[in-house]
């Protein structure tokens, strides 16, 4: 993190105590003024903050919304947040992961009910673990390869992909 | 569990389903009442439960003649006359309830007694039973309980005429456990049959198997279906040609394979680790696979190059395949879809495809080998085919050698289906395909699409275990020993797969549904994908060396 989490906190509850101050005003004048009609690149440095699940959720709030959460840099962050160092530049994966479908593709159909099942054999819970081993993403990232090659062939789509 | 009590054709077509053998479970563990009848409400004893079958048909036949022939229910039919003027005592127990409706509707009829087949039914019209007889009356619940299995198949025969001789109609009750052990026992018979050259016995037993295997649910009656047919086209001598099936429809089955059960994937897997461990340091790489067809084992390693601590290496793939029937040049097709792919992640990419109808016409001269790169050779379940001419698999082990690996990877089927005697292959093939169905079943993920043409899949590599001999006999398995035996001998040695080939097998297996059920195990250095305590198949990784033999 780049600033010390308390000045965020604070940024954020400006943020938040701007958001509700417009929203009063916006009722004072007799608009539908929603939380939804905050401005593009502030969503976008919120979004920066949450978790996958949070991420996700805010793709169904509304079409600009969805917009801005899809956006692969977004996810990226959620995908290497926490996966351990896998040996190569950031941008080698990048461009890697971009190229066979991206990063929201890859932790929905892959990373997320890999690290599900693993934790679920060996930990007999459902929940995420913190930390992604190497393994994990390996395997998300060879599985994301195939699913693009049958892609390919339009005989392949419509299949359940694994 | 529903059961509808007043409709007979449950209890006659329901035969072996799970409910009714509950039923035949509890009938030997208690003679008290019917615990899943109690449930409902209804009082029958367990010993009573044929009798009581028997009565609902009747009075289900009367029912439905009664109502062919009336046409309103205004008119006095017979449902009408049993549910307003009827008397009914104690419903709950069936058996005296059922029979009281029974004298009602014809006094004359006889009470029946347990297990004695119902024979003047001339009220009710004979047509109705016609199709019930036709049903022999072995396969079907037996009146002397314990029945000698296995020798005697000639005793089996004759019990079948004789009860259809008797014109009886017999009681439709199925033990699926008791026709399930009977199951085998007839195929194992009938592989003998047809060893001993006994055609006749073998026909007679073959159409056995049929009945029997009516009899079973899922995958028992799958396999013993595809075996049936194997064995059948052995005693007619219809050889399944494996030369007139297209490739590409054998490929389009191994796909359904690919995503319905996890045994490719593994193979690709594991196999890929060993390449990509022994490729550490390399900057140009040649892989040279035996077993391309759609190639879909390749994106995940050029996706594992392209991410290589280090930076990707040049690739170049070689294709070897069989020719294929419609002059379309599939091999070249897979190359640019793995070259498109390679592209996009920036992986100098070489493709170069070679058709041979048979690996032993490949030499290393023709591969264009170069100095300064590192080999691989693969084969996912090809080298087996190999020995069905003799001669054919050291030609090919000696040119894997001329092309200086630096590693080889195998995967191979781990059984033993290639022996001398047609019983042990026979017997040794149903364990292991039947085995290999039951993963099929338990394995939840898959589509009815993928799990059905996986099934068929298998079905042809039985037949041609079962029915083919000589050159056409391709599939013909081999355990890991054996391999290492034939690999050690000729000169080459083992690579242990590290842990990280272990770790994502089964990390990968977590995936599939049926987690409970499949094994990955190590066996010297070999990883095996098993279910349960069967191993299915084996991954091995090979180099050039010497290991010393006697």
């Amino acid at each position: 993190m780049k600033r010390p989490p308390n000045a965020q906190e604070h940024e954020e509850k400006l943020k938040k105590r701007r958001i509700i101050q417009q929203e009063e005003e916006k009722q004072k004048l007799g608009c539908e003024a929603e939380f939804h009609n905050l401005n593009q690149d502030m969503l976008f440095e919120i979004l920066k903050h949450v978790d996958a699940p949070t991420l996700a959720k805010a793709s169904c709030v509304n079409k600009k919304w969805q917009k801005t959460s899809n956006d692969e840099r977004l996810w990226e962050m959620v995908c290497t947040r926490h996966w351990v160092n896998i040996g190569c530049p950031e941008e080698q994966v990048r461009s890697v992961v971009l190229a066979f479908g991206g990063f929201r593709l890859l932790h929905s159909l892959y990373l997320r009910p890999v690290l599900k099942a693993t934790a679920l054999s060996q930990y007999q819970s459902s929940t995420i673990p913190n930390k992604w081993g190497k393994d994990e993403v390996h395997l998300s990232l060879s599985l994301l390869s195939i699913r693009y090659y049958e892609m390919m062939d339009c005989n392949y789509k419509g299949r359940k992909k694994f | 569990m529903k059961r509808e009590h007043n409709s007979s054709s449950s209890v006659v077509t329901e035969m072996g389903g799970s409910g009714k053998n509950k039923m035949f479970e509890e009938q030997q563990q208690d003679a008290g009442f019917d615990e899943l009848l109690a449930v409902l409400g209804y009082k029958v004893r367990s010993s009573d439960m044929a009798e009581v079958a028997s009565k609902l048909e009747q009075l289900e036949m009367a029912m439905s003649v009664s109502n062919s022939n009336n046409t309103s229910f205004e008119e006095d039919g017979l449902l009408s006359q049993l549910s307003s003027q009827t008397v009914h005592y104690n419903p709950s127990d069936l058996s005296s309830w059922l029979q009281s409706m029974l004298t009602e509707i014809n006094p004359t009829t006889p009470s029946p007694s347990s297990n004695h087949p119902i024979t003047d039914n001339s009220e009710l019209g004979p047509s109705v039973f016609d199709d019930l007889r036709a049903i022999p009356g072995n396969a079907i619940c037996s009146s002397t309980p314990n029945e000698e299995l296995g020798p005697g198949p000639e005793r089996k025969r004759l019990k079948l005429l004789g009860s259809v001789t008797e014109s009886t109609r017999p009681v439709v009750l199925v033990d699926s456990q008791e026709t399930g052990i009977r199951l085998v026992h007839t195929l194992l018979a009938c592989a003998e049959a047809v060893q001993e050259q006994n055609l006749q016995l073998a026909e007679s037993l073959c159409k056995q198997i049929g009945f029997l295997a009516v009899s079973q649910a899922g995958a028992m009656r799958k396999v013993a279906t595809y075996f049936a047919e194997a064995l059948a086209c052995r005693i007619f001598r219809f050889y399944p040609q494996e030369s007139l099936d297209s490739p590409s429809l054998s490929e389009l089955l191994e796909l359904h394979f690919y995503e319905s059960c996890p045994y490719l994937k593994f193979a690709h897997f594991t196999a890929n680790q060993a390449i990509l461990e022994a490729f550490q340091g390399e900057n140009h790489v040649h892989v040279i696979d035996f077993s391309m067809k759609q190639g879909i084992q390749w994106p995940a390693l050029i996706q594992a190059l392209a991410l290589r601590p280090g930076g990707p290496p040049t690739f170049r793939l070689t294709a070897i395949g069989p020719p294929q029937a419609d002059n379309t040049d599939a091999l070249q097709q897979v190359g640019l879809r793995l070259a498109q792919l390679a592209e996009t992640v920036h992986i100098e990419f070489e493709y170069r495809g070679f058709v041979a109808s048979s690996l032993a016409d490949i030499d290393a001269s023709m591969l264009n080998l170069r100095a300064n790169e590192a080999v691989a050779v693969n084969s996912v379940f090809e080298l087996h085919r190999l020995l069905a001419r003799p001669g054919a698999i050291d030609k090919v082990l000696k040119s894997i050698k001329s092309m200086s690996p630096k590693i080889v990877t195998i995967v191979e089927q781990e059984a033993n289906h290639n022996g001398l005697v047609f019983l042990d292959r026979f017997t040794e093939s149903l364990h292991y395909y039947s085995t290999l169905f039951d993963s099929l079943e338990g394995c939840g993920t898959s589509s009815e699409d993928d799990q059905v043409m996986s099934e068929v899949y298998l079905g042809k590599q039985i037949s041609n275990v079962v029915a083919c001999e000589g050159v056409e006999r391709v599939e013909r398995h081999e355990t890991l020993s054996q391999w290492r035996v034939r690999l050690g001998s000729a000169g080459f040695s083992p690579v242990h797969l590290g842990s990280n080939a272990f770790k994502q097998a089964s990390m990968l297996l977590s995936l599939f549904g049926g987690v409970a059920g499949y094994r990955v195990e190590e066996n010297q250095g070999c990883l095996m994908l098993g279910w349960h305590t069967r191993p299915l198949i084996a991954t091995s990784a090979w180099q050039l060396g010497s290991v010393a033999h006697s």
